[in-house]
């Protein structure tokens, strides 16, 4: 099947992001007004390029972009992006996109590398053709998105939280929003990403799994592991109002999280066997 | 709960273990170790024969297979750990529900300028109106954002309390309850519900058998009755019948989708005749549910057979090959035998203790058919002939001849989930209820606002301050904008 369109859409997504990211860390640095918009102009067209791209692969395949790594990771890049640029113009700080940039370039970096096999265009096998699959992997993948983001932001905030506890002050660092605000952005991001992982590699995941195989729960590996992240964040909302724990504590627990996702998404994948080797085939 | 020194032992425990259940440290202990549970799990290869674990694992696999490691999911550790959850969630849920309930209805409405001064978020206004006029212009701004809104008169002048969202408060509870329901779900299903799998060849008519449960008691544990669920199978009045069964492919070659279609009788009346069913779109009837789950080749079964009759010592053929039918006798022409395949094994292998041939497997490795040969009418032999090596016993006893096993076509099955799990709507229902719950709870925001209005000589001193229980910072910018438009209205008041 030919797949020019979406190869030739995310190469260039490719280089867009990362000119975007560079930009945003250039901002960061320099702090130059017309660097940033010239960073959110960029953020928005290469978000449109990996819109461009999934829309054409979604035209080549004729199925949902995806069904396999190289397509999902897209959507995610995707979700990230818009996720990003809504945060960015509600709460006016832009210096968080150098480390919500770089989450989406590596992301991009990572599907680049994918054995070229990814690229081509997979014909859904019978448990795929389903509205409930896709239902399950587009709620599944914002919820990724929103763990994503709450990392970027736990990582800040630990760097800002160390600096403002020790009064230092480096430019670097002064440049950071509040530990506060990022601390509640991470809630935040965590919040949204809870509720779509929730429905989405949960609920939706278990209402396609009971209508292809008659079980909505059979502790496959990827199953599993979705409970485990699952349970790490929510671990996350509960260290937040524990005493003790909220704080420094709990954004380690938002990157312990995401650890997790990668391992649900890639590790499982790769290293463990079960219903969803698809990805791996 | 406190307790003092007084307190009877009894009492002092039942608190620590009240307070235990809880505390959220707890909460997150649980939650933790549910995570390592669950990789162990994951990485620990579930339920094999025990062999398997002595020979991956060495001498690790004994203590594996005390603790259960070899089935998780099933073992007490993790049952153990889900139910300090349930308790986990009920003690919370009763020691912090009412003072909740209590705190998010009562509040105060008649606050002095201190009260307000000390909210966080706070902004003082001075107007050149009259009270009643400012008051006026604070009810346009609260009721046009939606503020539910109570007022007091006091000594100094006026108090305005205005809320909403106070059901996002609620939120998490319900996610609690909902977690109960899910789990509800799920312990029926195990109790009543049961999953089978079937065979099931074109035209044939099976039976299906379910299984019912009965509750009973076993004293099994150091003589101490517990409650037991013993569970029998018993044939029901329902019977399947496939009419035919069939594999799509795209182009390329791969399969597209896997097609069965089904009759299902009840008490001997077709119910549903002819109902076409594909992964992803199973047959539900009287609560059973009918999925196609996988196929296969018969492995004891063939439609026919190809055989070759050979003279052994030129090796030339004394006819071209033949087919016969299954069980069907077959005389080959231009000779006098006949044959009769009786018998297949899709994977050879015989038990030398019972002398019985049987399929090692369901996989075609070594297929062997079982034949009669009659020469004149008579049985002169009855052997396995072998599709992998076509020379093996296949002579003719008492003659020049040798019968070659060259081809067959085997029988397509289809295979047949079959599951009963009345808890599945539970579960459904709980997942949605968590769903809203998570929406109330995340974004839906219990937003309080004070307002003193005051008469000071000929100005009118404004505060306005408020509280929300998460999202500050968005909170902040609604409060600004809210003393703004007070301050704006019509009359140029000051800002201070
Ligand atoms: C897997 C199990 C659990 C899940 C999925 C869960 C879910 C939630 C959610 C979504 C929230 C709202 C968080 C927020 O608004 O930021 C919450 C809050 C809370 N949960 Fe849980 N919870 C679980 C177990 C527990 C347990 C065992 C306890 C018992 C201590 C507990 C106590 C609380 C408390 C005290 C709050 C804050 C209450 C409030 O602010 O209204 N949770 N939980």
């Amino acid at each position: 099947m030919k797949v020019i369109m979406s190869l030739l859409f995310f190469d260039m997504a490719f280089w867009f992001y990362l000119a975007t990211m560079i930009l945003y860390i250039g901002y960061w640095i320099i702090k130059k007004e017309w660097l940033g918009q010239a960073s959110t102009v960029l953020a928005i067209i290469s978000t449109f390029a990996i819109f461009m791209m999934l829309i054409f692969r979604t035209k080549e395949s004729g199925h949902a972009p995806f069904s396999n790594l190289y397509e999902s990771m897209s959507f995610f890049v995707w979700i990230i992006s818009i996720a990003y640029l809504v945060i960015e113009f509600r709460y006016k700080i832009k210096v968080v996109g150098a480390f919500v940039m770089s989450i989406a370039f590596i992301a991009m970096l990572a599907t680049s590398m994918l054995p070229y096999r990814f690229q081509d265009i997979q014909p859904l096998n019978p448990a795929l053709q389903s509205i409930w699959f896709e239902l399950h992997v587009f709620s599944a993948f914002i919820g990724y998105a929103g763990f994503g983001l709450a990392l970027g932001m736990a990582v800040m905030y630990l760097i800002k939280a160390r600096f403002e506890e020790s009064k230092t002050s480096h430019f670097l660092i002064d440049r950071l929003p509040p530990s506060a605000i990022l601390d509640e952005l991470s809630y935040k991001s965590v919040a949204w990403g809870f509720v779509f992982f929730t429905m989405g590699a949960l609920i939706l995941g278990a209402v396609w799994a009971n209508k292809a195989w008659g079980t909505y729960w059979s502790w496959d590996p990827k199953e599993t592991w979705s409970l485990i992240t699952w349970f790490v964040y929510a671990a996350y909302l509960h260290a937040r109002v524990t005493r003790g724990w909220r704080g420094k504590k709990a954004a380690y627990v938002a990157i312990f999280g995401f650890l997790s996702t990668v391992f649900l998404y890639w590790g499982v994948s790769f290293v463990l066997p079960g219903l969803h080797t698809y990805a791996s085939q | 709960m406190t307790t003092s020194d007084k307190d009877p032992i009894h009492i002092i425990i039942g608190n620590k273990i009240w307070g235990l259940f809880g505390s959220l440290k707890f909460t997150l202990f649980i939650l933790f170790s549910l995570a390592v549970f669950s990789i162990i799990g994951t990485v620990i290869q579930q339920n094999q024969p025990p062999a398997f674990y002595t020979m991956e694992y060495g001498k690790w696999a004994s203590l594996i297979l005390r603790l259960g490691l070899e089935d998780m999911y099933h073992a007490r550790w993790f049952s153990t750990l889900l139910v300090f959850l349930i308790v986990n969630i009920v003690v919370c849920t009763i020691d912090r529900f009412p003072p909740k309930w209590k705190s998010t209805f009562e509040s105060k409405v008649d606050v002095d300028a201190r009260f307000i001064k000390n909210l966080l978020n706070n902004h003082t206004i001075i107007l050149n109106d009259e009270p009643a006029l400012a008051r006026e212009r604070i009810m346009n701004v609260l009721r046009s954002k939606r503020y539910k809104i109570k007022e007091a008169n006091n000594a100094g002048g006026m108090s305005i309390y205005a809320w909403k969202g106070m059901i996002g408060r609620f939120g998490s509870d319900v996610v609690h309850v909902s977690l109960l329901l899910i789990l509800a779900g799920v312990i029926i299903g195990s109790i009543v519900g049961f999953k089978d799998f079937g065979a099931f060849y074109e035209g044939e008519v099976t039976t299906i058998p379910v299984s019912e449960f009965q509750f009973g008691i076993d004293s099994s544990w150091h003589g101490i009755p517990l409650p037991k669920i013993q569970r029998y199978r018993k044939a029901s009045d329902i019977q399947l019948r496939l009419d035919k069964f069939w594999i799509d492919y795209y182009e390329t070659g791969q399969t597209k989708q896997y097609n069965s279609i089904l009759t299902v009788s009840d008490n001997g009346k077709e119910v549903i005749k002819g109902k076409q069913i594909w992964v992803n779109a199973p047959l539900h009837y009287k609560g059973l549910t009918f999925y196609q789950s996988s196929y296969g080749m018969a492995y004891d079964k063939v439609k026919q057979a190809e055989f070759v009759l050979k003279n052994s010592k030129s090796g030339k053929a004394i006819a071209p090959f033949f087919t016969a039918d299954w069980n069907t006798p077959f005389d080959i022409p231009g000779t006098d035998y006949r044959i009769r395949i009786v018998g297949f094994v899709s994977d050879f292998a015989f038990d030398p203790a019972t002398k019985t041939i049987f399929p090692k497997s369901a996989e075609h490795n070594n297929p062997a058919i079982n034949v009669e040969i009659y020469k004149a009418g008579k049985l002169v032999s009855r052997p396995w002939l072998f599709y992998n090596y076509t020379d093996l016993f296949a002579a003719i006893p008492g003659s020049d001849y040798e019968l070659v096993f060259q081809r067959y076509q085997g029988i397509l099955y289809t295979g047949l989930s079959i599951n009963k799990d009345p808890g599945t709507t539970v579960v459904w229902a709980g997942s949605v209820l968590m769903v809203v719950g998570f929406f109330m709870a995340f974004f839906i925001f219990h937003k309080k606002i004070w307002i003193n209005v005051k008469r000071n000589g000929n100005e009118t001193e404004v505060y306005v301050g408020g509280m929300i229980n998460k999202n500050k910072f968005i909170f902040e910018r609604e409060l600004s904008e809210i003393a703004e438009s007070i301050k704006s209205d019509i009359s140029g008041g000051v800002r201070k």
